[in-house]
């Protein structure tokens, strides 16, 4: 790899341009594939991320590029550090954060994120309203449903 | 619209509890929540969050709460999630906890005339009554998990080469292991397979005078064993010195630690509850308050964590109400179990040779075919 070679610029839905090593793009699979097969140039096109989720998914690569492969101590203050990164992300933020965890391969983001989601939604509601699920039971099935699991209901 | 496959990861890693309820979600979500695949996923999803489970006793009630293990060093106080409660009177024997489910070795349900061997899933509320009462000293009744068939197993054991059989036991990978004692008063360790129904016995004389607070652990696959007692730190503070003794190949192996100074572990009541399978010692006050902790001791390192535990509520953490708490480590839950229709259709019945008596019986008619035998 020459030096040139080194940076690579990702470029998101809304044309926003982010220069980054390429030790830190390459834990996206998606972004390594095009890169081992040379079909695109120094710059990539990111076409279904926008600028605003693209720049919290550099943060995140850059800091595990930095501390992926060290000791224990790290691996603590790295899932501190995850922690933190999720902690205040809406909702919203969060989905979309899986989609582009998902749409680029990075395994350990798209964990991070689906956790973070299971942890902070807690009603049934949410799920609809966030997921665009609509509920097709008869109030017949949906009784026989809860009757089964009764005990998930039972508060 | 996020994908099917993503939402499917999300659910995956919600509780058992809020993936019964959203089986209500639409037909499509009640179908992919109650398949196979879907069980599959979320266990494995599950296991690899394992919880402390505390099952808090007070006047014959009992109530289930869990709480994350901690992941990292920085973790002080975690909010315990409250399961179900189950009421049920409890004799003199302790129960124990396998891979989800909770057995009681002989409880008095209001309805019984006589205690008999209880099976609970803490998660439902769930419960089961067995009916193979222990009747000998000599006799145990067990509840293990037999991690290659996938499988419950419970039932009486009883083995004639030692004097009693005493309330300590683990199950570890398939094999029952408990303490005993033999007719020259020195401990043994009776492991019983629970596939092949065999019995091994290993010399535990190491045990020794060395019993009153033994607790059998899993130490990282092996079977282990924990005492401790209190030593002088000076200024009239104590300090916790702990005895770890491992069965390795060539015996048994003790280990002995003296734990960093903590001032709640120092002026409590508490009990060993286990180690954990990243090998902490776990260390769990004996009776709910309102400042109730959990200790986590790794011998590796030689560091304490202590993690308050909130959320039994107000009733429990009064003092004068407080309640016993038996924790257990490394839970973690089993959507397959939550969703059998009956317990005992998650749990085989073993058929035992039961020395004492000679004879190869069910544990059902222990007694009946017995007084067949007598009268033939």
């Amino acid at each position: 790899m020459s030096k040139s070679e080194k940076k690579i610029v990702l470029k998101s839905l809304d044309n926003e341009a982010f220069e980054v090593e390429k030790a830190v793009a390459l834990q996206s699979q998606t972004i390594w594939v095009m890169c081992e097969d040379k079909c695109v140039g120094n710059e990539i096109p990111l076409e279904n991320v926008t600028g605003q989720i693209l720049a919290k998914v550099i943060d995140y690569c850059k800091k595990h590029a930095v501390v992926d492969g060290d000791g224990d101590e790290s691996s603590e203050e790295l899932k501190n550090w995850d922690t933190e990164f999720t902690k205040n992300m809406d909702q919203s933020t969060l989905f979309n954060m899986i989609l582009a965890a998902n749409y680029l391969n990075i395994k350990s983001l798209l964990n991070l994120t689906c956790q973070a989601v299971a942890d902070k939604t807690k009603t049934i509601d949410e799920f609809h309203t966030f997921l665009n699920i609509e509920n097709n039971f008869t109030p017949e099935e949906e009784a026989q449903i809860c009757q089964e699991n009764l005990w998930a209901f039972d508060d | 619209p996020i994908l099917t496959d993503l939402i499917i990861e999300i659910f995956s890693r919600l509780p058992a509890k809020s993936v019964a309820r959203f089986r209500t979600l639409s037909k499509q979500w009640g179908s992919i929540l109650r398949s196979p695949d879907f069980a599959d996923l979320f266990l494995s999803r599950s296991s690899s969050r394992p919880r402390l489970l505390f099952a808090v006793e007070r006047g014959g009630e009992w109530l289930f709460f869990s709480s994350p293990q901690p992941k990292n060093p920085y973790d002080e106080s975690v909010t315990v999630d409250y399961h179900t409660k189950f009421s049920g009177d409890e004799s003199s024997y302790p129960c124990n906890y396998s891979s989800g489910l909770i057995y009681f070795p002989a409880m008095w349900l209001s309805r019984d005339f006589e205690a008999s061997p209880v099976i609970c899933n803490p998660i439902t509320g769930m419960y089961e009554r067995l009916p193979n009462p222990v009747r000998y000293y000599r006799e145990r009744g067990f509840l293990g998990f037999d991690s290659i068939e996938k499988k419950f197993k419970s039932g009486v054991i009883c083995c004639p080469a030692y004097y009693r059989s005493l309330y300590e036991g683990i199950c570890i990978d398939g094999a029952l292991y408990y303490l005993a004692m033999s007719a020259e008063w020195s401990f043994v360790i009776i492991r019983f397979d629970l596939r092949s129904e065999e019995f091994k016995h290993i010399d535990a004389g190491c045990f020794n005078g060395h019993s009153n607070r033994l607790v059998l652990i899993n130490y990282k696959g092996k079977l282990g064993g924990v005492n401790w007692k209190y030593g002088q730190a000076g200024c009239g503070r104590r300090t916790v010195e702990l005895s770890m003794w491992v069965l390795e190949k060539q015996g048994w192996l003790k280990h002995a630690y003296t734990l960093p100074e903590n001032e709640e572990l120092g002026s409590c009541e508490f009990s060993v509850a286990g180690m954990t399978a990243r090998g902490e010692i776990v260390l769990c006050m004996k009776y709910t308050c309102n400042s109730f902790y959990v200790f986590y001791f790794n011998p590796e390192r030689n560091t304490l964590q202590s993690v308050e535990i909130q959320g039994f509520g107000a009733n429990l953490e009064a003092p004068e109400n407080c309640g016993t708490v038996h924790a257990f480590v490394d839970h973690f839950e089993d959507l397959s179990v939550n969703d059998a229709v009956q317990l005992k259709s998650s749990v085989s019945l073993v058929k035992h040779t039961c020395r004492c008596c000679d004879t190869v019986l069910h544990p059902n008619y222990h007694f009946e075919k017995r007084n067949e035998k007598e009268t033939q």
